[in-house]
Formats: structure tokens, sequence, C-alpha cells
């Protein structure tokens, strides 16, 4: 009998895999229980006896972007104003992941570890989400962009509030086109993408950024260099090209003037390693995130280019990418002293009693610069606009910036601006593209810029 | 005058809160109740060496006597066999079996061909050791018996208790639908009869002293069958058919089980029927959800796979002086591969999954042995990679396994999503009884019960229903050394493993721990033929409890 007692302990192996399932399963639900919960195929939210109805999203005014009315779900504003929130809101059947409608649902229906979806008194109301967005400024930005392809977002570089954040293409969430998922001319490609945080295009010549700040930590004397731009320069066999000859130029008016000239040669004469550490150090290769949502990565390699591709990648070509939000992020360090504040755009989340449960903060990020390079290279940005672009475009916000026309093959340019005020009453930074332009930088990218801080400043 | 809507919900939730403490307290008390009703390791006998007058006490009611040490009375004597005999108390009194040893057992001085009736006074020879058989009050010295703490809960507060759990949740039934719908007073009004007509059975006809176990089964079947009322009051009537067969079967097998020696006369019968049964199925069954697992007689469909996991058990369970007499396990074996195969032929993964972790349980707690365990799991797992390589589409049916969000909307992780989905909607105290969407998901009131209990009725209660079955696996174990033989030990443990591993299979299939099989959840799941089952394993923990028939030896 003592023997058959202990042989009996097998049995606490048995229960001991037992528990440890149970634990997988609870550990689970735990931490996904709200993701589990909020399925689109889940009848509790979306059948007709619903127990959970979505609450509210709002604009940092308080304006009411997003609700559910007789259970069903619909967007505030006007027409440009719903389209200008749909990426950042999110669509009813959460075909766009990144909206706070899908990122947030848990909230949003008011799910909790304790009572779950369901409520003591039979009907439960999720929490309001108010974000730090202002649909006013969204809207504008939405206008300005028309029927162009782009994207624009605008934050506080002090309070990390992101004020400005519309992707193009979009469509109507109250009133979806019916040609939505059967369109075949491309009209609607990438509208469920938050081109802001999900994408990443060629940057052109705002990479001269990094080429710069790789060049101040690199070059000694750099204000004392100059370049002698006779309109092209031929490295490796490879011809590159300037839009005309500017001449002997300095250090500062090369950035100014964007010639790839001078910065083909400048990046060779960094080389691949430095090229690459300082990219990586300005946050290229590796994702940021707001609130959570992760951004798309921008990339930069050059491990394995020929001299020529190392020319190229140091005007912002060859293989080299960039997602908007890191350029927003990357601005908000040079602005800040190399490290930013990191963005957010949920303001507050309030539970079904109104209790909150959550708010945004200012968090420092990862620094992106050193201190010194940030200073200088914040100069520079300065001087590009007050003697190339023009303060007119700003007036009185004293902008540091730089532009950049990428070429991308089979189609129009990509048209960027990146930039931030350095004046301390109005701590905004910027980051736009618009896609597939034949206007020029400034024409483009520049006057949605200039709108967006105009109108911005007067929010501050 | 109507109540606001509103007041309800608030009225039925605190009856959703109110139903899982109520059973954790009723359960508490039960196991609470079999501890305390646990025979102290006292002795109930002693031996007396007549040479030097050592006094041996025998603890247990099967004893093993040898010169090994792992023996319960060792001998410190070469002449003595490693394993030499088996002293046993039996109703009629206390057996010695001499178990193949080579100098021999003698009864005063009589040599014992298999076994003897030993009386107090009696010398027990073996080798060059005599031993008297002595009561324990004619020997000075012992230890007293230590004082019992705590009182025994008693059994009719119990299973009012239950029945009160049940009259909760059938209150939530009646107002599933906002307005009052009488039709489940049906189901709880049977489940009352059936649970009275037991205890009065059992505790007034035969005298019984202990009705926990009992409690605990009311108990889940309750939930289950409550719970399957909100889907339709109709399919509670399978499973209260279920409940009363088994309630039956389960007297049955624990009046059979009270003679070990007619249980070892049975066995050869009980693994003949066994294969009877699995050769009807193969031959009768058409394949129904991917699996031929059914016999359809008329306007029953029996699942006989659920009733040989009782011959199963009664198969491997043995005596102490048989498992000490003919160690080896080749007809057990042999047995449990042509289950375990007739399984695989019927595509029923999920039960051969549970009679081979039983057949690995019963293996190792008679023999010891990690190598037969080694090569049993050896052979599963070279038999499961032909399966697979030979197979292919059985491995489909695993693919989506811990990747089932990849597969929301394919046969691959359809259920499970949802099963994690509603469970998480539930919370802690459930939607509301009968208010599941989970209902409506195919198998979700028998394989994916789980996740609709967690939906409906809330986690603890779902909790509180698994911690029951494997509170169960504890008790058994806690019991093996206070039965009246190695034959309830090992049984009562293959049974209560069996219940906890099918548990475990059940629960963790839906809810994407483990791939999905498609078993039952012990007393919840819907299904005549597995409630009759479990009912029916419930009876070999039962005849583990020496109170069982403690109470009917001394009514005599």
């Amino acid at each position: 009998m003592k023997t058959t007692g202990f042989r009996s302990l097998a049995l606490y192996l048995l229960a001991g895999a037992f528990l440890f399932g149970l634990g997988v399963f609870l550990w689970g639900l735990a931490l996904h229980g709200g993701d589990w919960a909020v399925q689109p195929f889940n009848r509790h939210i979306t059948g007709e006896s619903q127990t959970a109805a979505e609450g509210r999203v709002l604009d940092r005014n308080g304006a009411v972007l997003a609700e559910t009315k007789n259970g069903k779900r619909v967007y505030g504003g006007d027409a440009t104003a719903r389209r200008a929130m749909l990426h950042a809101v999110g669509d009813t059947r959460g075909y766009i992941s990144a909206g706070v409608q899908h990122s947030f649902r848990s909230d949003l229906v008011g799910y909790n570890l304790i009572t779950g979806l369901a409520s003591p008194t039979g009907k439960s109301n999720g929490g309001d989400i108010r974000l730090t967005l202002d649909s006013g400024l969204c809207r504008l930005a939405r206008q300005k962009l028309g029927s162009r392809s782009g994207a624009a977002a605008v934050y506080n570089y002090r309070t990390g509030e992101l004020l400005c954040m519309v992707s193009t293409p979009d469509y109507d969430p109250q009133n979806p086109p019916k040609d939505l998922n059967t369109d075949k001319t491309g009209k609607y490609e990438g509208v469920y993408v938050n081109k802001v945080l999900s994408s990443s295009l060629t940057p052109g010549s705002i990479f001269k950024l990094v080429t710069s700040a790789c060049a101040i930590e690199n070059i000694p004397n750099l204000d004392g260099r100059t370049w002698n731009c006779s309109g092209s320069v031929v490295i490796n066999g490879n011809r590159i090209t300037d839009l005309r000859a500017y001449g002997k130029l300095s250090f500062k008016n090369a950035l100014a003037k964007s010639s790839n000239v001078a910065f083909a040669q400048i990046a060779v004469e960094l080389g691949r390693e430095k090229m690459g550490a300082q990219a990586d150090e300005m946050g290229f290769n590796r994702s940021f995130s707001l609130d959570g949502i992760p951004s798309a990565k921008s990339s930069y390699s050059v491990a394995s280019a020929q001299p020529d591709e190392l020319a190229w990648s140091g005007v912002g070509q060859y293989t080299d990418l960039a997602n908007p939000y890191h350029m927003l992020v990357l601005m908000g360090a040079a602005a800040n002293g190399g490290t930013p504040v990191m963005p957010y755009f949920i303001q507050s989340v309030t539970g079904p009693f109104g209790v909150e449960t959550r708010r945004g903060e200012a968090k420092a990020g990862p620094a992106l610069l050193k201190t010194e390079t940030a200073r200088r290279l914040a100069e520079y940005m300065r001087y590009n606009v007050s003697h190339a672009y023009g303060d007119g475009l700003f007036p009185g916000l004293a902008v540091c910036a730089k532009t950049g026309t990428a070429q991308v093959s089979g189609r129009g340019d990509n048209c960027w601006m990146v930039g931030f005020s350095s004046r301390a009453e109005t701590p905004l930074a910027f980051a736009v593209v618009v896609e597939n332009s034949d206007e020029g930088s400034i024409a483009s990218a520049g006057r949605l810029a200039s709108a967006l801080m105009v109108q911005a400043a007067k929010l501050t | 005058m109507t109540l606001p809507a509103e007041w309800i919900s608030a009225a039925l939730y605190a009856l959703r809160v109110a139903v899982p403490l109520l059973c954790i307290a009723t359960a508490h008390r039960c196991f609470r109740s079999l501890r305390l009703g646990k025979r102290r390791e006292e002795p109930v006998v002693v031996l007396e060496d007549t040479a030097a007058r050592t006094v041996i006490p025998v603890l247990y009611w099967e004893n093993s006597i040898g010169r090994s040490r792992s023996c319960d009375i060792v001998l410190r004597d070469q002449t003595a066999s490693r394993a030499h005999a088996v002293l046993m108390r039996r109703e009629s009194g206390w057996l010695v079996t001499d178990t193949n040893s080579k100098a021999g057992t003698f009864v005063n001085g009589k040599k014992v061909k298999r076994s003897a009736p030993v009386f107090p006074g009696d010398v027990i020879t073996m080798g060059s050791t005599a031993l008297t058989l002595k009561r324990t009050a004619d020997v000075a010295g012992l230890k007293p018996p230590k004082p019992v703490r705590g009182r025994a809960a008693s059994p009719f507060r119990l299973l009012q208790a239950t029945a009160l759990v049940q009259l909760l949740l059938c209150a939530q039934a009646c107002f599933a639908q906002g307005r009052p719908d009488p039709a489940p007073l049906i189901p709880f009004g049977a489940l009352l009869v059936l649970e009275w007509s037991l205890y009065f059975y059992s505790m007034k006809i035969l005298g019984r002293v202990s009705f926990e176990l009992e409690t605990l089964a009311f108990l889940l079947s309750g939930v289950g069958v409550m719970l399957l009322s909100g889907v339709g009051v109709k399919i509670t009537y399978t499973q209260l058919l279920g409940v009363a067969i088994g309630v039956v079967l389960y007297c049955f097998l624990v009046w059979f089980l009270g003679d070990p020696e007619r249980v070892m006369r049975w066995r050869v019968a009980a693994g003949a029927l066994a294969m009877l049964l699995f050769a009807a199925n193969l031959l009768l069954a058409r394949e129904r959800n991917g699996a031929r697992n059914w016999i359809v007689l008329g306007p029953f469909s029996l699942q006989p796979s659920e009733l040989i996991k009782i011959a199963f058990i009664l198969v491997g369970a043995s005596t102490l002086d048989r498992l000490q007499t003919y160690q080896n396990l080749t007809g057990f074996i042999a047995f449990s591969a042509a289950c375990v195969g007739a399984l695989f032929l019927m595509k029923d993964f999920g039960t051969a999954c549970i009679f081979f972790v039983t057949f690995l349980l019963i293996a190792f707690m008679r023999s010891g042995s990690l190598r037969t365990v080694a090569l049993a799991c050896s052979a599963a797992g070279i038999g499961a990679f032909l399966i697979l390589k030979f197979r292919p589409y059985v491995a489909q049916r695993f693919a989506a396994w811990r990747h089932v969000w990849e597969h929301v909307n394919d046969s691959g992780g359809y259920q499970q999503v949802r099963v994690l989905s509603y469970s998480a909607t539930g919370g802690l105290f459930g939607a509301g009884l009968g208010k599941g969407a989970l209902k409506g998901v195919f198998a979700g009131d028998s394989d994916l019960v789980f996740g609709m209990l967690c939906e409906e009725l809330g986690l603890v209660l779902a909790l509180t229903v698994v911690l029951i079955l494997a509170g169960l696996a504890f008790y058994a174990r806690s019991d093996v050394t206070r039965s009246r033989s190695t034959l309830y030990s090992i049984s009562a443990c293959a049974a209560a493993g069996m219940l906890l591993f099918q548990t475990g299979l059940n629960v963790f299939g839906a809810t994407d721990v483990l791939p999905m099989t498609g078993v039952t959840l012990p007393f919840i799941s819907l299904g005549g033929s597995s409630m009759v089952s479990v009912w029916g394993l419930l009876a070999f923990l039962k005849a583990n409890d020496e109170r069982t028939y403690a109470a009917r030896r001394r009514k005599r």
C-alpha cells in the first residue's frame, strides 16, 4: 500500500500540468482579454441584442468625431472633416487598424476584467476617448491636400500633443463609397493606411539633414569648407546632377540650395560606416510608437553600397525611406536639444462611470541627436528658411525647416517639408509630404506646411 | 405592475455573483468533510515478533510483507523473499496470501497454499521470522490516537446548499428572455427528485455516512443542466436521462466494487465486453463530424467509448496480492493497445489520448516501472509520427494551434477564437444565462462548453467547476493508502486522473492552450453517454473511501 501511495504522486504531475494550463489561459485573458472581447464577430457588440455600445471619440475641443446612436455608429462634422479624421478615428468595419476605434476598441466598448462587456444594468455604455487632435486643423490639412495623396502631421514638441494627423486618399466613413473594395483604377490605393504612421517614402533632400548632422560631428572646420558645384559630379562612373550650377558654396549655402553635388561628395567623404551609424542614431531602421501604435520604420542601409550608391544615399535617394511620423519626432528632437518629447494623441479615456482610466502626458523619447549637433543643425535649418524658402511662408514663427523632392521611378516626385518653429511661444513641429507631384516642394509641401503652421500657431 | 428592465438585470447579476460564491462555499465544505472523514493512519492490528518481542503496527488494509525496503512490513530476515506475502483485511477478517515466496508462509505451522485466514493470536511464519497477530488493545505502549479536529459537515445541509445553487440558476433561466418562463422549472424539479432520491437511498436505506462526492457531482451536474436550459429546455431531457442512468450505474458499481474478489473475477468479462462494444462500434457507426464514435439505436444515439472507460479502469486495477504475485503487465498493455487502436480507427483522437494517459497512470501505479512508461510514450510518439506522416489531414486539424487568430474565419480557429472572445466578454460573473452567443457556434454546448460557461455565468463559476474536478484528483490521491485495497486506490486515481485529463483536453482545446480534440467537459457538456460515464467513474472514487462500506458492516 505504501508503494502504491508513493506512486500515486504521479497524479500530481497531471494536476500540476492542469494548473499550469489554466495559468496560461488566465494569463492570456488578463493580458489580451480586451482584444479578445472586442472582435468584430462578437455579437455582444454588433448583434441585434447587443449588450455593449461603443463610447464617443472627441477631438481636443470636445467636438464629437464618432458616437453610437440607436445602435449605429455615426461620425461628426461635415464630409471634409470626417474624411480628415478618418485615419485617426478609424472606420466602423475595422479596416483601418491604426485608428482609435480599432486600437482602443476595448476602452471604447468599456471592457474591463471584472464585468467583461456585461454590466449589472444590462446595458453597458462604453468609455469616451478624447484626442489631442484639432479637428479644425486636420480639416484644413485635408482641404489643402485636395485630390493629392499625402500625409501631414503637426505636434507640440514641448507637451507632446499631436494636433494634426491626416492621410490621403481617404473616404467618408459615414457614407463609404460603393466601389471602395471593387475599384480597379487605383484611386483608393492605400486608403486604409494611415500614411503618417504606416508608410515609408523616399525622402529626397530632407535626408540631407542626416548627412549634415554627420558632417557637423565628423568634419572639422565645416563652416570654413567650400564645395565647387558646377552642376554635376561623376562618382564611380555615375553622374549626379543639380538643377543648375551653383558655383562655389559654403556648407550652409549648400544645404540651403540643397546641392546634390556637394552632399554627394560629403557623403562619400564621410564613408559608409559613419553615415550608417548617424542614420541609426537619428532613428532610422527602428519603429516609434504613438500611444502603443507602432510606426513603420524609416530605412537607411549602405553596408554594401558602392561609392556612387553611397553618394545617392546621402541626398536621400538610393534605397532610403522615411516615415513621416519618424520625421516629426526627429524634428521634435532637433527643436528640443536632441531628445524629443514623444507625441501622443489620446488625451484621456473616460470609463463607463465617468472615471478617467487614462490620461496622455509628455514623455521623453530616446535621444536622436547630440545637444550641440541639434543646436547647429537648427541654425542651418533656420538659415534655409530665412535665406532660401522665405520667412513669408511662416510669418513671425522663426521656422527652421528643410524641403525635399524625391524622385520616384515611374511617377511624380514626393515633395516633403519638415521643420519646426524655434519660438518658445509656438513650440510646433511638422512633417508633410505630398506624393506624385510636379509642382516642386515649396509650391506643394511648403504651402501645406505654411497653412498648417499659421493655423496651429493660433491654437497655442 | 412590471419591473423596469434595469432592475431585473441587476437582480440577475446579483444571482450570478451569488451562485459561484455559494458553489465555492459548498465545494469547500465537501472537500473539508472528505478530509475530516479520512481514517487516521493508526494501526488496526499489530504483529509481534515472537523472538525479539518487537511490535510492528499494521497500518493498511493490504500490507505487503517481505525483505524489500519498499514493503509495508519489512522483514530483516535473509531467508524471507523480497516480496514474501500480503496480509489483507477483508469483510470476513484477516487473510494472509503467499506471493510465490521461496520459503513459503505458514500459519500456526501449517503451510499456506494460496491464502489462509489469520485470527488474533495466530502465528505467521515467513522464513525464520515468526509474527503473532494481535489486537491493538492487547498491546501496551502504543501511541494514543490523535483526536479528530473539526466536525464533518452535515450531508443534509450540503445537499440543501446544492439545491439552493440549482434554484438560483433556475431563477436565472426562468428570466433569461426578459419575461418569466416556467419551463426551466421542469429540469430543476427533475434534478431535485434525482438528488434527494439518491440521498434517501444512500443515507437512509443503505445507512451510509458520507454524501460529499454525490453532492459535488450534483453540484456540477446542476450547473451543466441549468446552463443547457438556457439553450433550450428540451435538450436538458437527454442530459437528465443521462444523470438518471448515471446515478443507477453509480449505485450498481458502488455495490459491485464492494467485494474486491468479485471485481477480480469479473475483470476478464469486462475486458471482453469492452472489446465487443468497440467491435460493434467499428461495424455499426457512421462518420459524424469527422469521428465514427456513435451507434444509433432507434431514437437514442450511444457513444460506446464513454462506457468502455469504466471497463478500462476495472481491467486495469488490481488487489495487492495479485500485483505482488503476477508482476507483468502484458495483458493490460495488450488490452490498452487494442482500445487506443480502436479509437484511432474511429478517428476519436481526444478519447484515444484520454485512454493513453489513463493507461500510463495505471501502468505506473501497478508496476512503478518508469521503463514501461517511457516505452509506452515512445511507442505512442512513433505512432503519432507515422499517423502525421501518412495521414497529413490529421496534422491539418492541429495546424492552427497557437495561431488561432490567423484563422478567425476558417475551420482551423473559428471555434477557438469565439471561445476566447466570448469568455472575455463574460467577465467574472457572465453576461447572463441564456444570453450567450457561443451556443450558436457548432459544438458550443459540448466541446466549447467551458467558453459558454464563462460567457453566460462568468469566469469565477467556470473556474470553480474545473477546480472541483481537479480537487477530485487531489482527494483520490490523498486517500490512496487509506482505502480497503490497492484495487480501489488504483482505480480511484485512474478515474480521477481520467476526469482531470479530460477536463484539461476540453478546457485547453477550446481555449487554444492545447490543440482542439473535441472531448466533453465532465458533468457539464451536453451528452447523455458522457454523463452516464462520469457518474460511473465517480463510483471508483466512492469505493476508495473507506467509510463507504464501513457503515454497512456496522449494521450487520
